[in-house]
């Protein structure tokens, strides 16, 4: 063999190991979803914490490459993206992410008014209502409870609990939960409008009581020890979630606290958005169940939405003319914190620019979270 | 006050000692096969009786140190060696003992058999010699090849009542040790080494798909569950909430205020919620290009001994 023929076949070998030679419609058509993703991030700042991680993931979860066990992908174990993957697998993000959101989540509206604890409760129909949906589309019933969790708007709880339950569906339940969670200001204000009326929008909350520190302190040891008794499959999720608002409110671990809701939180997220969104390789991804499953979960933010609104209608047939509910702040109830909330507050102002909803709304947001938790536990408990 | 600080602490060692028991006491006899014709082969080739012993925790045990006997007089008859990496556990895992009276063929055969005639005891005690972890007693007129075992890995009585409980195909089973037998044809093999039910089908799946199919059930009591937990949890923080108030207006009762001025306490004008709210939003937009943010924030520093330059300092040199 000539040297000339040696490096025409090295560079003929070469060449199919690039992405050139490897490229297919299906990681053409996720790359667009990836671009989609950051276009929506940066342009109409949707959720970009989530959506950029997730968006460039994407990009490098379908970046096509020969298999020859060079350990590139995120499926081939020992690579990189695989190792960092685990903790999407081994469900152990998530409860971290949890321990953040614990640490920077104040409950002061939802101890001073509890019973706002309730539109959280409500605003789970959404998760029960797709898993009635993705039965009747034939997905098995540990599957439909991992697709229902979408309706719970929460990424990390929907991806525990797809690690434990339809751990094949996981890429898709995460992709989708997430992108609804990044859509909420698009999905759930018509849904608001629709359903309320003018009147109803322009109720005027009576204003949250102070709450004293020790109220701050006994709300996450009494909401462990009350939920977790009642679901202990939700352990690992509520227990970092009030552990997190423990270290916040106990006044004595500042630096703790910091560091579980700033350096670890981010870190996480990093690491949880940019894998997820390379779990999305189009040879696994591209399904007809991944598509089910959007379309379900687009159903899910919905039918949450309208439960959390009607309850608060509902609820307010029986409560006093100084006590009524503004139905604005019914969507906050399903999860997606702050967001939701801020939606609340942004139709709010539509019709009345000077009535405050955030500080009302951030109550059944939270408590969205814990009820979105504790279904969680429920589902993994009933199905698990 | 002291008896009290003595009877919590008492209550204390009580848990702890429980929790220990998670380690060896979660060790069961499992299976049995006490005539070997055409089973399972030990590492010499050979068919003898086996003991299965099972791991029912969810953490791995080490079962080395402890004592294998056919006698309850003599619980010290085999102690199983330490040092073999074998005799570790794995969770929900099993481990096999050969009844071949070959102890010198290494750590897992024991140094007694098992009578084909009669029935036979068989005990597995702590490395102390004295607690006994668990114990079987093998009916006389064992079939070749047909094990003895329980009916699902590591079930006690009170399990099987539970299961007969809640599983439908649990309701007529009488009881907890069955015999395994290939012939049967019943679901029910000899299964040396592995789960003494095979589970070749997620049962909790299949209920729910018979008697839920269209996930009402399943709506129905999760969401109830939801609405108690939280309704708990409301009428918890109400009561608190309650106490809370109640507490601030004594308190300020005592430096000389009236109770209207006391009430007054506990509410804030909706302007500072406007001003808090707006600072929440403005907050929660974290994004590169941050403007107009409203900061709320202590500016006193926390003493702490980890950043504190005294403890980082060098001894101040003397100056001469």
């Amino acid at each position: 063999m000539d040297f000339f023929s040696f490096l025409g076949d090295n560079l003929q070998t070469f060449l199919t190991y690039t992405s050139f030679a490897n490229f297919t419609l299906g990681h053409a058509a996720m790359i667009v979803v990836g671009l989609v993703f950051i276009y929506l991030a940066v342009a109409k700042e949707f959720e970009p914490m989530l959506l950029i991680p997730i968006g460039f993931g994407i990009l490098v979860g379908n970046i096509p490459f020969k298999d020859a066990g060079l350990q590139l992908g995120i499926y081939e174990q020992g690579s990189v993206l695989n190792i960092l993957y685990q903790g999407v697998t081994s469900g152990w993000y998530p409860p971290l992410i949890f321990l953040g959101i614990g640490a920077m989540t104040d409950f002061s509206a939802l101890i001073s008014n509890p019973k706002l604890m309730l539109i959280g409760a409500a605003a789970q129909f959404g998760i029960f209502g797709a898993y009635t949906l993705a039965l009747l589309c034939g997905f098995e019933p540990t599957q439909a409870g991992a697709i229902g969790i979408i309706g719970g708007a929460d990424g990390p709880t929907a991806i525990f609990l797809s690690s434990k339950l339809a751990p094949n569906l996981m890429g898709a339940i995460a992709i989708s939960a997430y992108s609804y969670m990044a859509l909420v200001p698009v999905i759930q204000p018509p849904i608001m409008r629709f359903l309320t009326s003018k009147k109803e929008r322009l109720i005027r909350m009576k204003p949250p009581r102070v709450v004293s520190q020790t109220e701050k302190i006994v709300f996450p040891i009494i909401g462990l020890l009350l939920t977790c008794f009642l679901v202990p499959s939700g352990l690992p999720l509520l227990g970092m979630l009030f552990f997190g608002n423990l270290l916040k409110e106990s006044g004595v671990t500042r630096r703790l606290a910091e560091t579980a809701r700033g350096p670890l939180i981010d870190t996480i997220t990093i690491l949880l958005g940019l894998t997820v969104g390379a779990s999305t390789q189009a040879t696994q991804f591209l399904t007809l169940n991944s598509i089910k499953i959007f379309g379900l979960g687009a159903l899910s933010f919905i039918i949450a939405t309208t439960a959390g609104i009607l309850f608060v209608k509902f609820f307010n047939l029986f409560l006093g003319r100084d006590n009524k509910i503004n139905p604005l702040i019914g969507n906050a109830g399903v999860s997606a914190v702050p967001d939701s909330a801020r939606i609340s507050q942004m139709v709010g102002k539509e019709y009345d620019p000077t009535n405050y909803l955030l500080m009302h709304a951030m109550g059944p947001n939270v408590a969205g979270v814990i009820g979105s938790a504790v279904a969680a536990g429920i589902l993994l408990g009933f199905l698990g | 006050m002291r008896g009290k600080l003595i009877t919590g602490l008492a209550l204390l060692l009580f848990v702890v000692s429980d929790i220990q028991s998670q380690r060896t006491t979660s060790l069961k006899i499992n299976e049995i096969l006490v005539i070997n014709g055409n089973n399972f082969v030990d590492d010499y080739g050979q068919r003898n009786p086996w003991i299965e012993i099972y791991n029912a925790s969810p953490g791995t045990v080490n079962i080395a140190g402890c004592y294998l006997t056919n006698k309850i007089e003599r619980p010290k008859l085999y102690m199983i060696p330490k040092g073999d990496v074998k005799t570790s556990i794995s969770p929900r895992q099993h481990v096999i003992f050969w009844a071949d009276n070959l102890p010198s063929r290494g750590t897992f055969h024991v140094n007694f058999t098992l009578d084909s005639v009669k029935s036979n005891f068989i005990a597995l005690f702590d490395s102390d010699g004295q607690t006994l972890i668990d114990s079987v007693t093998v009916p006389a007129g064992q079939r070749a090849d047909v094990s003895y075992g329980l009916i699902e890995d590591g079930w006690t009585l009170d399990k099987l009542r539970e299961a007969k409980r809640t599983l439908p195909s649990y309701k007529d089973v009488m009881e907890l040790w069955i015999y395994f037998d290939d012939h049967n044809n019943d679901g029910r093999y000899v299964t040396p080494s592995s789960n003494n039910k095979i589970l070749d089908k997620n049962e909790k799946n299949e209920n729910f798909k018979d008697n839920d199919s269209f996930g009402v059930g399943m709506t129905i009591t999760a969401t109830g569950v939801v609405f108690i937990g939280l309704i708990a949890l409301y009428f918890a923080f109400k009561l608190v909430g309650k106490t809370a108030i109640r507490l601030s207006h004594e308190r300020a009762k005592l430096t000389g205020l009236t109770t209207e001025e006391a009430k007054g306490i506990t509410e804030q004008s909706g302007e500072m919620y406007a001003a808090i709210a707006m600072a929440i939003y403005e907050a929660t937009e974290l994004h590169d290009e941050e403007h107009t943010i409203l900061t709320i924030k202590e500016k006193t520093k926390q003493y702490s001994p980890w950043s504190s330059k005294i403890y980082t300092l060098r001894q101040t040199p003397n100056l001469r």
